[in-house]
């Protein structure tokens, strides 16, 4: 053939690269291959449940955020409520202590009041008893003097109509 | 290294040459070639002078370079699976890093070229890749065989046998096709067949650049005056560029065309065979 090609040299040469193919895959390419993607496995295994950690984690950080926030919310709104509570508190203590203040107050007045009353009516009993003391001790006392000064005075005037009747004047 | 060693070894280094070269001058005329260099060129071409006897058979050199390159390529491999592979630890060290670096590059390129399919591709690339980068590098090494006539060959490149050259471009070609039908079953054939350029071109793509390398070693070691300083360059630094281009070149058609013919293809739409009524085609 031309060129000196031959079938026989081609089989030959086939033949050997049939070994050489077989061989250098089984003893090399193979187990290397093998090392090589077990390893890519491993890591990409790792790679991956890193990846799902991560998204757990961040699944689980967006919960507490979640649960912190109505924590939050929740505080604030207790916060609010005993704000108010505090404050209604303080309205119904204001008012109940204005209440009895008032009551005391009012109460106050009343035994004032009666205080006064009784005050006065013993004041004015007393002043009623001492003008009747002090009525009685007059009278008890100055009966005779008060005739006498009644007949003084009756002759005090007595004298003066003389006198005036003497001298021309008003006979009252 | 210090100035004094670095003096030292320059001159050491010097005075090996020089006693090399006058040794080389002291042997006297070299033989005369017993070959013209029109018998070594077309030798180198054709192999159809040296013949080697090997199991009964009269074989090509680049058999013999074959079974060697298949010994160093799977002893190395099994060193390799008994004593490093077992140690291989999750962070690699350098020469763990160096052996994942050969698959993932083998692997990636499949993965690149033919996503939706390269395992065996993988494999195929990585063998492909290594027989022709290191059967490309075989023949720096100069390994002799003894020809039939009695003579002394330097084992060459395998690829620069036009028979090496068919059997990987064939063996490519018929993997490609594999892919054809393990994707598109009948059809990935005739997709395979549109391409029937494809062995042709790839072992003839193989086979010449890398007899153009043979050629040119050839004729510079024809003559002992240019087997000086010239064959650094010349030897190493092409053969090394041949090797790494035309395992870049054959593994990347390889994969593109597998990739290519192996893609699921959509399936066409029936077309409709019922007759317009007569009412649309009033409207």
């Amino acid at each position: 053939m031309p060129l000196n090609i031959n079938l026989q040299q081609i089989l030959l040469h086939l033949f050997n690269f049939a070994i050489l193919f077989g061989g250098l895959y089984l003893l090399l390419y193979k187990p290397v291959k093998d090392f090589m993607d077990k390893r890519e496995a491993k890591y990409k295994a790792m790679a991956d449940e890193a990846a799902q950690k991560n998204s757990q984690a961040d699944e689980l950080k967006a919960q507490y955020q979640a649960k912190l926030d109505q924590a939050d919310q929740e505080i604030a709104l207790r916060k609010k409520t005993a704000q108010q509570e505090m404050q209604d508190k303080l309205s119904q203590e204001e008012a109940d202590a204005h209440q009895k203040a008032e009551q005391i107050l009012a109460k106050a007045r009343r035994e004032a009041e009666a205080d006064k009353a009784s005050i006065m009516e013993d004041a004015s009993k007393q002043i009623r008893s001492l003008a009747e003391d002090a009525a009685s001790k007059l009278a008890r006392k100055s009966v005779s003097d008060v005739y006498d000064e009644f007949l003084n005075t009756a002759d005090t005037a007595a004298d003066g109509s003389d006198s005036s009747a003497v001298k021309g004047g008003d006979p009252a | 290294m210090d100035k004094k060693k670095k003096k030292k070894f320059l001159i050491v280094w010097a005075a090996v040459l020089v006693v090399l070269l006058v040794l080389i001058f002291l042997m006297g005329k070299p033989a005369a070639n017993t070959e013209t260099l029109q018998d070594v060129m077309k030798d180198g071409v054709l192999h159809d002078h040296n013949k080697i006897k090997a199991l009964g058979m009269l074989m090509n050199p680049s058999v013999i370079a074959d079974w060697w390159i298949m010994g160093i390529l799977l002893a190395a491999a099994a060193l390799i699976r008994i004593f490093a592979v077992p140690h291989f630890t999750e962070v690699p060290g350098k020469f763990q890093l160096a052996i994942e670096s050969l698959v993932d590059l083998a692997d990636g390129l499949a993965r690149q070229n033919s996503p939706h399919r390269h395992k065996f591709l993988g494999a195929y690339v990585f063998f492909a890749g290594s027989y022709i980068f290191f059967g490309t590098l075989f023949e720096l090494f100069g390994i002799q065989a003894i020809t039939t006539t009695g003579a002394s060959v330097s084992l060459p490149s395998p690829l620069s046998d036009i028979n090496a050259a068919i059997a990987l471009g064939c063996l490519s070609y018929g993997v490609i096709m594999s892919g054809g039908i393990a994707g598109n079953h009948v059809k990935g054939i005739g997709l395979t067949l549109k391409e029937f350029s494809l062995p042709i071109s790839m072992s003839f793509r193989l086979f010449g650049a890398l007899l153009s390398g043979l050629l040119v070693t050839e004729l510079v070691y024809y003559s002992i005056s240019l087997s000086f300083v010239i064959p650094v360059a010349v030897g190493i630094m092409f053969t090394l560029m041949h090797a790494l281009i035309q395992t870049y070149v054959l593994t990347m058609l390889t994969t593109v065309f597998y990739g290519e013919v192996s893609l699921p293809q959509p399936k066409k739409a029936k077309k409709s065979k019922a007759k317009p009524k007569a009412a649309d085609i009033a409207a």
